[in-house]
């Protein structure tokens, strides 16, 4: 018996479609919700049934509690899943779905509440007994009382807003001078991502690895640990390559740190999924809490591969009143062999990672032993500039850490995606770089090694053109319009300048829409 | 020996000279040489083989689309054929013309930093682009004099649109 007959899924894109797969999975029915930009995407075409929100700015539409709640009871849905992003940690949604007699399909919203920011959830890490990094135990009010404290915790040290995510609102600040340069602009930052200007300092870690713990617990008191995430292969504070398990942990280490993560749900009495972020420092061995996340995360496939579990089932079973089906022992007897997950960008990681939107032109998927695609496009998706650049997910397993990078590699040859820009040819290159393959790397890594990686995309760009041109002089490329006149007549606004683009710094951030 | 100027679909632009010496195309880019040698078809239909620089590749060409080793795909938009013009040097022409800023992706504007007439220095911040939850903000790529501004604050804009003139 399925528990609900009818889930809307609050969401787009790759994780709609994920969640959709489950909902059928279990004998229901599936409920979109799409924005007009959404209008013949995957996700609708992929549902049973779907409902229009609004305009393509989030705001409007993917963040309009009210939308979606009319949504769910045009469709008479039992329950909402809200997936990741846009309102899936927002306690407000989820008391709002809760009023309207739906399930939500997440953690209770008193528990959100408790952990509502990064600093509520800071305090309770330390009532767990969760190692956390030395900074300031509250928002801190004012430059001064910052400067102050910097000095007294020692830089490098890190400006966080003290809600939101998706590493918004970060900035590494290395000595009085440059405190000064960002603190009123991350405080406008954070008003306008997040409505809170908060923000708190604490020690930066030099070259950490970031792990991440998944929490899984029942309405009854019952808590596992699937184990951790690494998730260091990053650039502006989001991962882009995420691997389970990390191979810098030993068995002990990671042990470490099942009790008091389960201690954390126990306090605010949380269930269904939960990822403990932190920051592990490879000399000292020591893990830094850094916050909880309250909903399914992106790299969630890897831990289904380690486990061979379907977590996104789980957490449905879990929002209708099941117990977990395995104890820690149970759970720890499953794991077997390594999983490497990709984030398919729609992204020019040779012009510092910006957005690539348009049609996709070609599509074509890998497939075959240990290769898994969670995606949210197909030939002739349109990828909008209005939503966040992921695309799809390539998810590889192998027996070993060495197996799955032979598969990562084959299957990111196989993958072809044509009209927008994508991360596969810079993870090709990651993927075949020693320091990846001997798992030696921190949070630093693509920053570190930017001019190698550019230099290469560079070289294979300029190589792909220059056997077009030759392709083209031996009459060997048809159907393309040529000119061959160096008089253009070309609109104001197109014209024919080759090469100069703007340069593009690399500070950039994460804004809401 | 010509001036090729290559444009993918993506709105990438690609100026090369081009070359042929014994029976191989020369082809040069303002950091790279490429020696490219045709052998002829492949062992699989509709496959052809070149020496790229020493290596053998695998190429194939699908409705326009580009297929190199079963891995690489690229889609050209346009190839011009421009007569070299007398009394500039090779490096020049590749480069382009400086101080027309381009957009390097579709966004929307979302601050200008500078006004007509400002004195700007190279790296200097100009206005920045949102798109795909990120703002990226574009910079001087030559010092000058802001001739003339072309877009304004909430203005979409898509690849290759002229941003700015710096003089």
């Amino acid at each position: 018996m399925p528990p609900f007959g009818k889930v809307l899924v609050a969401n787009r894109g790759e994780i709609a479609v994920r969640v959709m797969k489950a909902i059928k999975e279990m004998g229901m029915k599936a409920v979109a919700v799409y924005s007009e930009a959404d209008k013949y995407a995957l996700h609708v075409k992929y549902a049973d049934e779907a409902y229009y929100i609004g305009p393509p700015p989030a705001l409007e539409s993917y963040l309009n509690i009210q939308a979606i709640i009319d949504a769910a009871e045009k469709a008479h849905a039992d329950a909402v899943h809200p997936g990741y992003g846009f309102l899936s940690e927002n306690a407000d949604f989820a008391e709002a779905v809760v009023k309207a007699g739906l399930t939500w399909i997440g953690p209770p919203v008193d528990a959100m509440r408790a952990i509502k920011s990064k600093l509520d959830g800071k305090r309770i890490a330390k009532q767990a007994g969760v190692p956390i990094s030395p900074g300031s135990d509250g928002p801190v009010d004012s430059l001064d009382e910052a400067l102050k404290l910097a000095e007294k915790i020692g830089y490098p040290i890190m400006v966080k807003a003290a809600f939101g995510g998706g590493g918004t609102g970060i900035t590494r600040v290395d000595n009085p001078d440059q405190l000064v340069e960002v603190w009123e602009r991350n405080k406008r930052l954070a008003y306008q991502a997040f409505g809170k200007a908060d923000l708190y300092i604490e020690k930066a870690a030099v070259n950490p690895r970031h792990i991440e713990f998944q929490l899984i617990g029942d309405r009854y008191g019952n808590y596992v640990v699937a184990w951790e995430r690494e998730c260091t292969i990053q650039r502006r504070n989001q991962k882009l390559i995420e691997e389970a398990p990390s191979p810098a942990l030993k068995m002990e280490e990671r042990e470490r740190m099942f009790e008091p993560i389960i201690k954390f749900g126990q306090i605010i009495h949380y269930y269904t999924l939960g990822t403990f972020e932190t920051v592990f420092s490879d000399t000292t061995r020591e893990f830094y809490f850094l916050e909880l996340n309250k909903r399914l995360q992106v790299e969630h496939p890897i831990t289904e591969m380690i486990f061979r579990i379907d977590l996104v089932k789980l957490q449905i079973n879990i929002a209708a009143g099941e117990h977990l089906p395995f104890t820690q022992e149970e759970l720890n007897k499953r794991v077997r062999g390594h999983a490497i997950e990709y984030r398919i960008n729609a992204e020019d990681p040779l012009n510092d990672f910006t957005g690539s939107s348009g049609f996709i032109t070609y599509y074509k998927e890998p497939t075959g032993p240990g290769v898994r695609v969670d995606s949210g496009v197909t030939l002739g998706s349109y990828v909008p500039p209005f939503y966040d650049s992921l695309i799809s997910k390539l998810i590889v397993y192998g027996e070993n850490r060495a197996y799955a990078i032979q598969a990562g590699i084959r299957a990111l040859n196989d993958y072809k995606i044509g009209g927008v820009r994508t991360t596969i040819e810079l993870y090709k290159w990651i993927s075949q770089e020693e320091d990846f393959q001997k798992g030696k790397f921190s949070t630093a890594y693509i920053a570190e090694k930017r001019e190698q990686f550019l230099k290469f995309l560079k070289t294979k760009e300029q190589m792909k053109a220059a056997l077009a041109a030759t392709l083209y002089q031996r009459g060997l490329l048809k159907k393309i319009t040529t000119t061959s006149t160096s008089v253009q007549t070309q609109s104001q606004t197109k014209r024919s300048n080759w090469k100069t683009y703007g340069l593009m710094q690399q500070s950039s951030y994460r804004v809401m829409w | 020996m010509k001036l090729l100027r290559v444009s993918s679909e993506l709105g990438d632009n690609y100026v090369m000279t081009y070359d042929q010496q014994n029976n191989k195309d020369v082809i040069n880019f303002e950091d790279n040489k490429f020696e490219i040698e045709y052998i002829g078809p492949g062992w699989r239909e509709g496959e052809l083989l070149f020496k790229i620089n020493g290596e053998v590749h695998r190429v194939y060409v699908d409705n326009g689309f580009i297929i190199i080793d079963d891995e690489t795909i690229f889609k050209v938009d346009k190839i011009t054929e421009t007569p070299i013009e007398q009394g500039k040097s090779i490096e020049d022409l590749i480069r382009g013309k400086e101080g027309e800023i381009l957009s390097p992706m579709q966004g929307r504007i979302v601050q200008i930093r500078v006004k007509e007439g400002d004195a700007v220095n190279k790296g200097q911040p100009l206005l920045s682009i949102e798109a795909m939850k990120s703002e990226t903000i574009i910079s001087a790529p030559v010092g000058g004099v802001v001739q003339k501004i072309m877009v304004k604050p909430g203005q979409g804009v898509k690849k290759g649109d002229l941003l700015l003139i710096i003089k």
